[in-house]
């Protein structure tokens, strides 16, 4: 089990993170860019010293500012990361790069080198390889070397998202697999739910919300939550409960339906949590103005406005009238201060 | 090099090195050259990673006084290197106690070699140690390897191109070093004095023997290194 809980420093504010991952969980450090994340890493690999901190592993303290201080030095942590960057030696061969550790043996080497399907580029050096391919070998390394967590920092974030998808899955099998702690720090949602088994909102050096990936998004814990998870809009809405009923209208006239607005209520619009037309029995309908529709996969991506909100949502077909009501499928209520409304709790599953 | 060998007669030139005790200033060249490469390696190396990767106090300070010594004419490093290990200064006091003198000596030629080339060395090796991602450093600690480790088997091997050029181009200055030399050391002298004093007793086409021989001595080290640095480039390419 990997436990931290740090403090760090930074030149604009502090990096205040806590964590426990048990052996074989996979946790997502997900927000924006600058959010800390890195830093939560470079704590936990010995790279950086917090101001104030517990960091450890398997039973093992590796950091401790308390008293006595502990430090154990990176080369004795036996933790792995891997970072966008592969970090291939390119001086040695790929076998070489794979066996630096020199704690694995020849079948083992080979057992891993084939799961990863990198058995025939042994004799290959780094600069000839992919950049999957690279990955791979970066990954089969830190395998190999036996690390007692893997830390992975945006790593497949240069790939291509098939190749990004690909890896993060075997990633998630080998580390399952092993029983390893693993924590991915990441700004793409996608990969932070394709990954985890929990999911850590960061920003500003903060922990804002912990909770599984499906639980995060259809119930962030504040606007800036769902702001950073992709809810791209809030409209007018009642507390009512379960953010059921109707909101919003298109001349900007005031609530119509069952529920009236509250003042300073928001619903979050998540854009694939929209439906097309109006059911009050499966979440809050409102109605608006198309500002523009373009194609967005196989379907359309809209951007309506109701009353002084707008928001934009993906239809399966290209909205037919300027004027069109559509369905939040159970959405988030948040109070004027930007907290979650309790009464709208009670996640409903994806439709 | 055309030139040269365009003036050279082959029978002034054999009968040249073949005189009486007319290779000893090779010799001596040959040897203080060594000691001088050794010098460089064993101090100026550490000095140099220090500096590239910070490890340095007052690093713009250290880096002016390679600027000025790269930039200074030998000459006047040589005036200045008699106030410094001069017999009548603090350090010509301990060499005195050592019995040991820096001026007209093996010892004086060496220090004279070592200030005209350590800084050709230490600016080039600083950047070669520079141009290794301290990513793949911190990697190879993650992997288990100790600082010295990494430095071994990461650190040193991306390096050694740049180091091994850089240490050519000190060897080069080395062994052609003349201006300090001549003022702090003119005996025991090596071939730059030898073509000098040659060439000032018995004119140019008694010289050009002995630069023929600076060139063959001079040359070779660097070649190698620009063939195996060339060909360390081309295996990492793969």
């Amino acid at each position: 089990m990997l436990t931290a809980d740090v403090e760090v420093d930074r030149r604009d504010f502090t990096v205040h993170a806590s964590l426990t991952v048990a052996a074989g969980e996979r946790v997502a450090l997900f927000g924006p860019s600058g959010a800390g994340k890195t830093t939560v890493l470079e704590t936990i690999a010995g790279l950086v010293w917090p101001r104030r901190g517990l960091v450890e592993l398997g039973g093992r303290v590796l950091t401790s500012t308390g008293s006595p201080a502990v430090e154990v030095p990176p080369w004795q942590r036996r933790v792995g990361l891997l970072r966008q960057d592969p970090g291939l030696f390119p001086h040695l061969p790929v076998r070489a790069n794979l066996l630096y550790a020199r704690s694995a043996a020849g079948a083992e080497l080979a057992t891993i080198a084939r799961q990863l399907g990198i058995d025939e580029l042994l004799p290959v050096m780094p600069a000839r390889l992919s950049g999957g391919q690279r990955h791979r070998v970066a990954l089969g390394r830190l395998l190999l070397a036996h690390c007692d967590a893997l830390l992975l920092d945006e790593p497949f974030a240069s790939l291509d998202e098939t190749l990004r998808r690909a890896l993060t899955v075997l990633v998630k099998d080998l580390s399952s697999e092993r029983k390893v702690p693993s924590v991915l720090v990441t700004h793409q949602l996608s990969d932070a739910q394709a990954f985890a088994d929990r999911l850590l909102v960061m920003d500003q050096g903060s922990v804002l919300q912990a909770g599984a990936p499906d639980e995060v998004v259809l119930r962030p814990a504040s606007r800036r939550v769902a702001e950073l998870v992709g809810y791209l809009g809030f409209v007018p809405a009642a507390a009512d409960g379960g953010g059921h009923g109707s909101a919003g209208s298109p001349a900007g006239s005031g609530a119509a339906g069952s529920a009236g607005p509250d003042a300073g209520v928001v619903a979050g619009v998540h854009p694939d949590r929209v439906m097309p037309g109006a059911d009050p029995s499966r979440g809050l309908v409102v109605t608006g103005t198309v500002e523009a529709a373009r194609p967005s996969g196989a379907g359309w991506e809209a951007d309506l406005r109701s009353g002084d909100a707008s928001f934009t949502c993906r239809l399966p077909d290209r909205p037919d009238s300027a004027l069109v009501s559509v369905t939040l499928l159970d959405p988030p209520l948040f109070a004027p201060d930007g907290s979650l409304i309790p009464a709208a709790a009670g996640v409903s599953p994806p439709a | 090099m055309i030139t040269l060998l365009t003036h050279l007669s082959w029978g002034e030139t054999l009968s040249a090195l073949t005189g009486p005790g007319n290779l000893d200033p090779l010799i001596v060249s040959l040897a203080a050259g060594g000691v001088t490469l050794a010098v460089l390696i064993l101090v100026c190396t550490p000095l140099s990673w220090m500096l590239a990767r910070g490890r340095l106090p007052l690093p713009r300070l250290w880096e002016a006084g390679l600027l000025c010594s790269l930039l200074l004419p030998p000459l006047v490093i040589g005036l200045l290197l008699v106030f410094m290990v001069g017999p009548y200064t603090p350090i010509g006091h301990v060499l005195g106690w050592l019995h040991q003198d820096a001026t007209n000596t093996f010892l004086a030629l060496v220090i004279a070699e070592v200030y005209e080339s350590a800084p050709y060395y230490v600016l080039g090796a600083q950047a070669a140690f520079a141009a290794v991602d301290t990513q793949l450093e911190q990697q190879a600690g993650l992997l288990g390897d100790p600082p010295r480790r990494v430095f071994r088997r990461v650190t040193l091997p991306l390096a050694a191109p740049g180091l091994a050029m850089a240490l050519a181009v000190a060897w080069a200055r080395a062994i052609g070093a003349f201006g300090a030399v001549v003022i702090i050391a003119y005996h025991p002298f090596g071939i730059p004095l030898q073509i000098f004093v040659t060439l000032q007793e018995t004119g140019l086409a008694s010289a050009l023997p002995f630069a023929l021989v600076l060139l063959v001595v001079a040359l070779p080290l660097p070649m190698a290194a620009y063939v195996w640095s060339a060909r360390a480039d081309r295996r990492r390419r793969g």
